[in-house]
């Protein structure tokens, strides 16, 4: 399989981006949500096909990857469980592996920039802007939890975030949002704006991201995952789908003896 | 018997197993060679719809054309890039690399300098212009029942191709199979005698004339002994080829044509799909270049002759187990349903049905299995442009799963085959060189 190899997957050069001018910026096809990569494909004749190959998800999620310290672990651990604490109706952030969804995105594409546009000039953006820092995610990551940990330690006799008890937690969790903690080179409700999302997204996203441990947050809104279509269902309105959640990876349907 | 003689007999029949030896390896490449992917070059289904204008020889000319289309010759006389019939596809083996000649009008690198007989000659016997043998790899085996007449033919089209000068790469084959007479020996032991023919219809005798003739169809159709020659008595129940079954097409019901109509068999081969399959692999390739091409009635004298061949015997069915069924009923819903529907009926024409689909339930899973792993692209005919495309799973599937929704489709709805297991997915995964499931699986 030579998925890996295809050129197109590869990022666009900052360089060749200012060459292509805004127009071929524009006219760049995502091939993946969130990627800008790739020249546009003029498609003739029949449908593009190849013998063996398929539009495999990115070798960049695979498992063993690690960008997070200990230490920012047990930060990212703790502040996303009063995030999504555990409750009845479903699983903690990191009972869902939420964490290591965090920390492989971090060591992949996402925390590389890889989609992101990082040069110069660094005037401040409008929210509506979106991302804008020099830093990759990895390292706004990185400088946003040491500030963090030293705002903690000043504040708090010196103990990590992760030792505070949960109303503690919860008042530097809402400091952050609020705008209202110097984080230095990292502005702070943008950097909880961005943690907030990433943990949504570590525990509603395919299992073979890392995040969403046994399908947990799919079993408990009812979401049977993904599946190709539905297209035996498009007119049985108001019937409950009593299909299993199903991942990229499967379910354990496909494996029980 | 002197022993000199018996030291003659031995060396002649170790030369022919060796000859038939490396003709099997061709035969097994060939089809690896012509699979490129993408898309046809336009400009040769272009070159063999061409009208071809009134002139003093234009019937001959016409019919040539139609003979050239029904023996497929382009499959193996054009190379990737190449232009149309001027040749140098190359076949690799074990043992080098055999490239196909020039067969356009050139005079110097092509055939517009051989005569008739010579022409005539290399169709019956496999002798070239220089009195050489040719390598079996050009099935002459199958085109000596083709007439005179119809060489003649073949040869007045060949002349009128635009002369391309090209020469094919000299052939890169290892000693001793770099020594032509070799082939001698083969020739010797196994070139079958033009069949006699029963007292049927004209329409039936033109159907066995392409089946057995120019549509060669036995080179893939037929299962081999090692040395090459035809299975007795298991003429088109089907043969391994490149890593694909090439299916029976007896009249067994299960197995082979016996649910076909012969207007199923003729939309197939016109179209490359009918409501019941569609046409992928090496066969893709042979509808699309040959059989889309070919007159209706041709077509329907092919049908015709194979709805007369008598069903190949029912194959003893192993039952397959509990477990592997209720593992392959999941991931069949999950990964084959949106196409194929839960209940298997698929979209005929568009995703192949697949209760009661012969393909599927061949005594061999090669190219069920093929089709998992490496996916599969419908033939592109001028009747159904759109070639209709089915994704590799190799990424998704371990070879556990591969095996277990190969048994379930195999064994649902009512089908039957022998069950399929982990070893026979890895062994597929590993000749077709692709990587394992790339993704982690769930703890």
């Amino acid at each position: 399989m030579t998925h890996a190899d295809d050129p197109a997957r590869g990022m666009i050069g900052r360089r060749q981006l200012f060459a292509l001018g805004a127009a071929g910026a524009l006219g760049a096809a995502a091939r993946h949500d969130g990627m800008v990569g790739g020249t546009s494909e003029r498609i003739a004749g029949t449908l593009p096909w190849a013998d063996g190959q398929a539009d495999a998800p990115d070798d960049a999620i695979r498992a063993g990857t690690a960008f997070l310290t200990t230490a920012e672990r047990a930060f990212v651990t703790a502040a996303a469980d009063r995030l999504i604490p555990p409750d009845p109706t479903g699983p903690s952030a990191s009972q869902a592996d939420v964490p290591d969804f965090i920390d492989r995105q971090l060591a992949g594409g996402f925390g590389h920039g890889e989609h992101y546009y990082l040069a110069g000039p660094w005037a401040k953006g409008l929210p509506s802007q979106g991302y804008q820092s020099r830093l990759t995610p990895a390292a706004y990551y990185r400088a946003a939890i040491a500030a963090v940990a030293d705002h903690v330690g000043r504040e708090h006799g010196g103990k990590a975030f992760a030792d505070l008890a949960p109303t503690d937690q919860d008042a530097v969790l809402k400091a952050l949002e609020a705008g209202k903690v110097d984080l230095g080179q990292v502005d702070a409700k943008q950097f909880f704006a961005m943690f907030l999302q990433n943990v949504k997204e570590g525990y509603f996203s395919d299992p073979l991201y890392g995040g969403n441990r046994d399908m947990a947050a799919w079993k408990m809104i009812g979401f049977p995952g993904a599946h190709y279509d539905y297209s035996e269902w498009v007119t049985r309105h108001g019937e409950p789908v009593p299909l299993a959640p199903v991942g990229l990876t499967g379910r354990p349907g496909w494996r029980k003896a | 018997m002197t022993l000199s003689r018996r030291w003659l007999w031995a060396a002649l029949l170790a030369g022919t197993l060796l000859v038939a030896v490396v003709v099997v390896t061709w035969l097994d490449a060939m089809a690896a060679v012509r699979d490129t992917p993408g898309d046809p070059p336009p400009a040769l289904v272009a070159l063999l719809l061409r009208p071809i204008a009134d002139g003093p020889n234009a019937e001959v000319i016409r019919r040539g054309r139609a003979l050239t289309v029904a023996g497929d010759c382009v499959g193996c006389h054009t190379r990737a890039d190449g232009l149309p019939f001027a040749g140098g596809l190359g076949i690799k083996t074990p043992f080098g690399v055999i490239f196909s000649p020039n067969l356009t009008g050139d005079r110097a690198t092509g055939i517009g300098a051989w005569t008739a007989d010579e022409f005539a000659r290399a169709m019956a016997h496999g002798i070239g212009r220089g009195g050489e043998h040719l390598y079996p790899a050009f099935p002459y085996t199958y085109f000596r029942t083709v007439t005179r007449g119809d060489d003649d033919a073949i040869l007045a089209y060949l002349k009128t191709l635009p002369p391309v000068r090209y020469t094919p790469p000299a052939n890169r084959l290892v000693f001793p199979v770099s020594l032509r007479p070799a082939i001698a020996l083969w020739n010797a032991a196994f070139l079958p005698s033009a069949a006699v023919r029963p007292n049927r219809s004209p329409e039936w005798n033109r159907g066995a004339y392409l089946v057995d003739g120019l549509g060669h169809c036995g080179v893939c159709h037929t299962p081999k002994t090692v040395a090459l020659s035809d299975k007795a008595g298991e003429y088109l129940r089907g043969g391994k080829l490149d890593h694909w079954l090439a299916p029976d097409l007896t009249g067994n019901p299960r197995t082979g044509l016996g649910r076909w109509s012969a207007t199923d068999i003729v939309e197939y081969l016109r179209t490359a799909r009918n409501a019941r399959a569609n046409a992928a692999g090496p066969m893709a390739e042979v509808v699309t270049y040959s059989t889309a091409l070919m007159s209706d009635a041709d077509l329907a004298s092919i049908a015709a002759y194979l709805k007369t061949l008598p069903a190949s015997p029912e194959a003893v069915a192993v039952a397959p187990d509990a477990g592997a069924m209720r593992r392959g009923a999941a991931i069949y819903v999950d990964a084959c349903a949106s196409c194929h529907l839960a209940d298997g009926r698929g979209q005929p024409r568009l995703f192949p049905p697949l209760p009661g689909n012969a393909g599927l339930q061949q005594a061999s899973s090669t190219t069920l299995l093929h089709v998992i792993l490496a996916g599969a692209r419908t033939g592109p005919t001028p009747a159904r442009p759109t070639a209709t495309t089915m994704p590799s799973f190799a990424w998704k599937l371990t070879d556990g799963e591969v095996a277990d929704v190969s048994t379930y489709v195999r064994n649902a709805w009512g089908n039957r085959a022998a069950p399929v297991g982990g070893d026979d997915a890895r062994a597929m995964r590993r000749a077709l060189r692709l990587t394992d499931a790339i993704l982690p699986r769930p703890r």
